[in-house]
């Protein structure tokens, strides 16, 4: 039998966070529990990211998604007026066919996925990243990040475009 | 880094036009609002320019591998270049979009064509999922854009879920391929492969991952679905670009996937990686894809449907083409390409100009045309003209386009799609003849005639249908263009 590493049982933990919590946020018949059960999604992507010895990119998640985003969103659930009004969509419909489907899917994918195919880094004893994504974005990845500030000005700009009342 | 923008200035110049007028928004009053489609005209224009100065260069990798440029790249600018200056003169003066702020549609636009280029060029799996991102977020937008009309909405809602589901798979399907070869460029993946041996299941699955993004934006089988919804909610001169553009950069992605990460340049030419059946993989989708479509365009009564339905055959027929994977198969895809650019829009244009004036999109509005005085025979024959064209009947360009794409499929050997394709042909005839039938052989409903449009829009339609015979008769000029043109 394999010897089962620490990092291995934190990171079984740690997805089973994250898959339990977006089964959550899918089945809740109520759009609130959906929204909590957000958080403990993305608090454990944030974990896997720190797995990863990601510091930087962790601490963004929290700092954006589980602060600014989700927080933004359970303000937009709780000042929404008769939001439970609302008719459910998300109902479980076609779970018959659904469940065969989406078994077969995850036995295929698991076992496609699993085994020694990975290419894997060299291990290097751990840095914090601050410095090398800073790096990275004004080096290599400087296009990116330059295109990244155009989509968002155009997204920007475009949600605006929607929401606006008609040109007189 | 000089050097590297020399290679990047035509985008950069649409940049610099999407940012001014972005910029000139905040300043100029609501009476002014005409100068925007004359500064994203002069902008794509100059990009053109640029383009062609930039043509002689030789092929490069630029900002860190990020972006390639060769004369694949130079020709899908022109595509993209034409069909955002076609987008506007068609958006300019249509009835559709009176109520659309003029400032922000043209600016949009401009910024989709941008987002088109990078798409096109893109070599980092970074960028071809950031440009993919920007090609998709600005299509919602401008999809969207007919206030309070809830076809509109409808269509915008339901292509956002459809893109973010398939943008979504994509990402996916690109991280396995990094995970599975450590290498995020096109080349570096083909060059891992080439090396080393990977699991051939993983692989498959990330490329029909992959294929769900570039599939999306193709509108191929099973990505297909919005594309009827998004056509007939969609403003016309909106949905006309769609069409064509995005689709474009669709194909040219497709192309440096397909060529650039799974194939590898040998002495006797291309060879697709051996590992994946991606000749099965593909002549299955495209089969689909082109049936499917062929199919259901049979039976729309609205003609915006039956374009959309047509478009999903011609994807298809594009991707029987990629089945070949050989040089013959970019030259064949690129000209279906530039073709199908003149012949849909200007199918679409004249949908444009009769439905402004008769009040109605659907294929009854095109009975009788022939008898509305005689700007409408003129436009009858220049349907016709586009008809004939799409199914693809000598002597118009879409023959000589769909000779290229079904001879690039004969060369390597796969006789059986070609025979397919063919059928397929056949059947598209009956739907495109059908509408050439009920504009001559039909009475008109009620005694409007047809009045000449504004002189763009007539303009624009002669040129493109005199264009879409003469590369007909005379295509020899743009094949061998097109024919010299190298991937990487």
């Amino acid at each position: 039998m394999p010897m089962i590493e620490l990092k291995d049982i934190a990171f079984i933990i740690l997805a089973l966070i994250t898959l339990g919590s977006a089964g959550g946020v899918a089945f809740s018949k109520k759009i609130i529990y959906s929204g909590f059960s957000l958080l403990g999604s993305l608090f454990g992507v944030a974990g896997l990211y720190i797995l990863l010895s990601n510091d930087f990119i962790a601490a963004t998640q929290l700092l954006i998604y589980v602060g600014g985003v989700l927080i933004l969103i359970l303000f937009a659930i709780m000042l929404t007026s008769k939001i439970g009004d609302i008719a459910v969509t998300n109902k479980s419909i076609n779970w018959k066919v659904a469940i065969p489907i989406i078994a077969g899917l995850a036995c295929f994918l698991i076992s496609s996925f699993s085994g020694d195919i990975w290419k894997v880094a060299d291990k290097t004893p751990y840095q914090s990243s601050v410095s090398f994504i800073g790096n990275a974005l004004l080096k290599e990845f400087l296009l990116p990040f330059e295109v990244i500030s155009i989509v968002l000005l155009c997204a920007l700009i475009g949600s605006i475009v929607i929401l606006k009342r008609e040109v007189k | 880094m000089k050097q590297d923008l020399i290679y990047f200035l035509p985008e950069l110049i649409v940049s610099i036009t999407v940012l001014f007028l972005f910029l000139l928004d905040c300043f100029i009053g609501k009476r002014s609002r005409r100068i925007f489609p004359v500064i994203a005209f002069i902008g794509i224009a100059a990009m053109m320019l640029a383009n062609k100065s930039s043509s002689p260069l030789p092929s490069a990798r630029f900002f860190s591998d990020m972006m390639v440029f060769d004369h694949v790249s130079v020709l899908f600018k022109y595509i993209f270049g034409l069909a955002g200056l076609i987008a506007i003169v068609i958006a300019n003066g249509s009835h559709e979009l009176e109520k659309v702020d003029k400032a922000n549609y043209f600016t949009l636009l401009t910024a989709l064509v941008l987002g088109m280029m990078l798409l096109a060029n893109a070599h980092h799996f970074l960028m071809i999922y950031l440009s993919l991102e920007m090609v998709s977020l600005l299509s919602y937008i401008l999809t969207g854009s007919l206030q309070g009309s809830r076809r509109s909405s409808e269509a915008s809602l339901k292509y956002v879920i459809y893109g973010g589901v398939a943008s979504g798979i994509m990402a996916y399907g690109i991280s396995i391929l990094y995970g599975l070869t450590g290498s995020m460029t096109l080349t570096g993946v083909a060059e891992f492969l080439r090396m080393n041996a990977v699991s051939k299941t993983a692989l498959y699955t990330s490329v029909l991952m992959i294929m769900a993004g570039f599939g999306f934006k193709v509108a191929s089988v099973p990505f297909h679905m919005w594309c009827p919804d998004v056509y007939e909610g969609a403003p016309t001169p909106f949905t006309a670009f769609l069409s064509v553009g995005p689709k474009a950069a669709g194909f040219a992605v497709l192309l440096r996937f397909f060529f650039g990460a799974l194939s590898q340049t040998t002495t006797s030419g291309i060879e697709p990686i051996k590992i994946i059946g991606l000749p099965a993989l593909l002549g299955g989708l495209s089969i689909a894809t082109m049936t499917l479509g062929n199919l259901a365009a049979l039976q729309q009564k609205s003609m915006k449907r039956l374009l959309a339905y047509s478009s999903i055959a011609h994807a298809g027929y594009m991707l029987l083409a990629l089945v070949a994977l050989n040089a013959e198969a970019v030259t064949g895809v690129i000209f279906y390409l530039s073709v199908y650019l003149l012949m849909n829009l200007g199918a679409f244009l004249v949908l444009i100009i009769v439905g402004d004036q008769l009040g109605s999109e659907d294929i009854s509005v095109f009975q009788g045309l022939s008898k509305r005085g005689p700007f409408a025979a003129l436009l009858s024959i220049v349907m016709t003209v586009f008809m004939f064209s799409l199914t693809g009947i000598p002597p118009m360009a879409g023959f000589i386009g769909k000779f290229y794409l079904f001879g690039s499929v004969i060369k390597s050997g796969h006789y059986t799609l070609a025979v397919i394709g063919m059928l397929n042909s056949v059947v598209s005839l009956y739907y495109y003849i059908r509408v050439v039938k009920i504009m001559y052989f039909d009475e008109p409903v009620d005694g409007r005639n047809l009045t000449t449009p504004m002189v763009s829009h007539a303009s624009t339609v002669f040129a493109l249908a005199l264009l879409t015979i003469y590369l007909g008769l005379f295509w020899n000029g743009l094949a061998n263009i097109v024919g010299q043109a190298k991937l990487f």
